[in-house]
């Protein structure tokens, strides 16, 4: 636990370094951007850290429970975006009270996320074909075919970029200060999560199956039943992030909305490696470095795009070092045994 | 007869901290017949990898012919004339004997040709020499596993390699197979060459060897000859403690028919009849034992009871239920699994070792879940591998730790112990020893013969004929995916049901 903790930290110092790096081959000072980037993001910008980093933890976790579970759904763009078609869908029509109106929207961007990785899970079915390629493929149609819906049939009257109108005041997450409410969405939907994947049978059994699905299956598990219900949860949160993105933020459709939120969020699944707690923490550091990026480039002169670079090292160096550091460890451990023999 | 190869003070650990061999010294004597035995994971096939350069050893010295030696790959071991036969056989199968034998060190001819002509006529004069019976021109791919063998050994002495090894060479041959072996061994070593043989079978190794020396747990414990040794004696050095070999059962009356299967056909895939008119029953308080060589439908048959394949004919009924296609789950009622592939079938090895315990428990029995079996009560879990760690005496620190932390013995017996727990009146045992030490194995047994007791019905599949003929009331045989014979275990012996695993049929006289 301590070790895994340190390869972690171990991964992000590096990464850090690498970025000090860049920035003095550039002329630039790094320790005052990046105290600027905390000083930003962790300071007064706090609550905004806390806002971004609602897309990334729930795209996070939907990365995360699929990758737990064995299907390597990667649709979370796809899913997100049209989690977030339908939720508009059901603002622009919808006459509801606030109370009615903001859980109803919330389920319909689960509904429209779960139908879009429910899709891959009927091709794999019936076709056989892996979710992994068809996932990837439906990011494409759900790219342009929202796009259609907000340049068409949704299309805002006399605006000058693809966007719809906005959806009813009534499906405004609320906020307190400038705290939207979707980050107690969040740590709802992180304690379910936490909760289903390590206290449930249904949990118990998908963890196993990820590891080894002809164990499970012959341990008496429906593994095709769970495959389709994870597919469709998985779906559902990436759905539910774009739902909340729309619902805290423009609250209207916007052409780019879903930005780089659920990529970002497959790339802390995977420095998570499967945990529920390593998504949440990464997700949080993610959100940090993005808010950051805007107080580094203010004070320290250093573009923002240095964050990208900054988040692909750390997923390299955590994920790469996870093998090299723990054949290291192993090492070190026999060199100690090997003089307790000569003893 | 002077020493040709001293190993000394070898120690070799693999990380993080299990200590393969611990100072182990041997010596081996030009043109000898060394048996090296042990249990599983005594070190014996390591210390055989260090001296063929496989392995790097962390510390100690090799001498050969007196002088120090240390390979860093197999290739300077073979050029230093010592050779090893591997378990599983490496050739290509496409290729000819011949072409296989000379394949990396072709005589070439005038400019740059295979000389074919010479090439053959090498290989030919070889086999002659050591009258090993092949034809140099037979595909590989055509002959039966001895043969392979032989070529493989063939093409050790064709490098001119004066010291054999050969890890378990028997392991993949036929009771009436080995025997012809031993012959050309013995020939080998009476022509000068020095073999070395690693085995766990103390039968062959006391009939085959001038010399043995015994591991356990990675340390030597002696090195004696064979004309002085014992079975018995062997086994105790060996496990550390007596070991019995005689027949466990108790003669006793077997009750009704717990399981059974009719008319059972199935063809894969590629239209190739794996399975064909399968009858067989099994009795409460009954063993049946399987005996076949590999590859003659057993594991067809292992799938189609557990429901990985879909026969295409007959029926498979459990305590009079057909479950041939129910699903798995439901099967699981009726039947308890011992699978052979530990790794990929009968355990999830990252996973913890309570979360493998709990697999299949989790939805037959009410206790492990709450609320209509949607919540899983760890609590619950966490005594029962307790519960399970004490009944089959396992050997682990916590069920927190993964399954993987276990020795192969230790995981067998969470295996075990989980599906014996499950109370199914039929249990399937597919090679439940395999990869065991003895120990283990003596263990393993015991809790058969105590389910036998205990009136469970028992289909045992294995390849140990020993382990059939110890346990099994009856013995079927399978070939090329018929049961081919049903004989009380009291009425045959082992040469016959060899026999009948390689023709099919009964010996005519």
């Amino acid at each position: 636990m301590k070790r895994k903790v340190m390869i972690n930290l171990i991964g992000i110092l590096l990464a850090f370094i690498l970025g000090a790096v860049v920035m003095l081959i550039q002329r630039k000072d790094p320790l005052l951007a990046y105290a600027s980037l905390f000083e930003y993001s962790l300071g007064k910008k706090f609550v905004y850290t806390l806002n971004k980093s609602v897309p990334l933890v729930l795209t996070g976790l939907s990365a995360t429970v699929a990758f737990a579970s064995g299907p390597v759904n990667l649709g979370q763009p796809g899913q997100l975006l049209i989690g977030a078609l339908f939720a508009t869908i059901g603002g622009l029509y919808l006459k509801l009270p606030a109370v009615l109106m903001i859980p109803v929207l919330l389920l319909l961007a689960m509904i429209g996320g779960a139908l879009w990785s429910g899709i891959a899970a009927l091709c794999k079915h019936f076709f056989r074909m892996s979710e992994f390629i068809t996932t990837l493929m439906l990011n494409m149609i759900a790219d342009f075919f929202t796009l259609w819906a907000i340049s068409y049939p949704l299309f805002e009257k006399d605006a000058n970029h693809p966007q719809t109108p906005p959806i009813s005041p009534t499906g405004w997450m609320p906020e307190w200060g400038n705290l939207s409410s979707s980050v107690l969405v969040m740590v709802l939907v992180f304690a379910i999560i936490g909760w289903v994947m390590n206290r449930t049978t249904a949990g118990y059994e998908w963890r196993i199956s990820g590891q080894n699905s002809l164990f499970s299956r012959l341990g008496g598990v429906n593994v095709n039943k769970n495959y389709l219900v994870v597919m469709l949860l998985t779906g559902a949160l990436a759905g539910l992030a774009g739902g909340l993105v729309l619902m805290a933020g423009p609250h209207r459709f916007i052409k780019d909305m879903g930005a780089n939120y659920a990529w970002d969020g497959v790339m802390i699944a995977m420095v998570a490696n499967s945990g529920v707690f390593l998504t949440l923490i990464f997700g949080l550091f993610f959100a940090v470095l993005q808010t950051g990026a805007t107080g580094m480039q203010l004070t320290a002169l250093v573009p923002r795009e240095l964050i990208q670079v900054l988040q692909a090292v750390i997923v390299l160096i955590v994920v790469a070092g996870r093998g090299y550091f723990e054949t290291l460890f192993a090492r070190l451990e026999a060199r100690r045994k090997m003089k307790g023999l000569a003893k | 007869m002077g020493d040709i190869i001293t190993m000394t003070q070898i120690v070799k650990i693999f990380p993080p901290s299990l200590v393969a061999l611990d100072q182990v010294s041997v010596n081996f004597r030009e043109g000898e017949i060394h048996a090296i035995v042990g249990e599983n994971g005594a070190g014996k096939s390591t210390l055989m990898k260090i001296l063929y350069g496989m392995q790097p050893a962390d510390s100690g010295e090799i001498l050969i012919k007196g002088k120090p030696a240390r390979f860093s790959d197999p290739g300077e071991a073979i050029s230093s004339g010592i050779g090893m036969v591997h378990q599983e056989i490496l050739l290509i199968p496409e290729y000819t004997i011949w072409q296989n034998v000379v394949l990396g060190i072709e005589p070439i001819k005038f400019p740059n040709h295979l000389d074919v002509k010479k090439a053959r006529e090498f290989v030919r004069a070889k086999i002659n020499e050591f009258h090993f019976n092949l034809d140099p021109d037979a595909k590989v791919a055509d002959i039966s596993v001895a043969a392979r063998q032989k070529v493989e050994i063939l093409k050790l002495l064709f490098r001119n390699v004066s010291v054999l090894i050969m890890d378990e060479p028997t392991s993949v041959l036929t009771p009436q197979e080995i025997p012809q072996l031993f012959t050309e061994l013995k020939r080998l070593r009476d022509n000068g060459h020095t073999i070395l043989f690693i085995s766990h079978h103390l039968d062959e190794v006391l009939e085959l060897s001038d010399r043995i020396t015994v591991l356990r747990k990675g340390k030597w414990v002696g090195t004696l000859d064979a004309a002085k040794a014992t079975k018995a004696g062997l086994a105790q050095m060996m496990v550390g403690r007596e070991v019995i070999f005689e027949s466990l059962r108790q003669p006793q009356e077997p009750g009704e028919t717990v399981f059974e299967i009719e008319h059972l056909g199935y063809t894969d895939a590629d239209k190739r009849m794996r399975l064909q008119e399968i009858n067989l029953k099994v009795q409460a308080g009954e063993i049946v034992g399987i005996a076949g060589v590999e590859g003659n439908g057993q594991l067809e048959l292992v799938n189609a009871i557990m429901g990985l394949v879909e026969p295409q004919t007959g029926c498979i009924r459990s305590s009079g239920v057909d479950i041939t296609r129910l699903p798995i789950l439901d099967k699981r009622r009726k039947v308890a699994f011992v699978s052979q592939d530990r790794a990929n079938m009968g355990a999830c090895i990252p996973a913890k070792i309570t979360e493998n315990v709990i697999m299949t428990h989790h939805r037959l029995g009410k206790r492990f879940t709450r609320a209509a079996g949607s919540v899983l009560d760890y609590r619950q879990a966490v005594a029962f591998t307790g519960e399970v760690r004490q009944m089959f005496d396992v050997q682990m620190t916590s069920g927190e730790a993964p399954f993987k932390s276990l020795s192969g013995g230790n995981q067998q017996k969470v295996i075990l112990g989980r599906e014996l727990m499950l109370e199914a009146p039929f249990i399937l045992l597919d090679q439940p020893t395999r990869g065991l030490d003895v120990g283990s194995i003596e263990y393993v047994h015991r809790q058969i013969i105590a389910m036998r007791m205990n009136r469970r019905g028992m289909l045992l599949i294995s390849a140990d004929l020993e382990e059939l003929f110890r346990l099994s009331d009856r013995l079927l045989v399978m070939h090329r995916g018929r049961i081919v014979a049903n004989l009380r275990t009291e009425a045959t012996n082992i040469t016959e049901i060899g026999y009948l695993m390689l023709e099919g049929k009964a010996y005519e006289a």
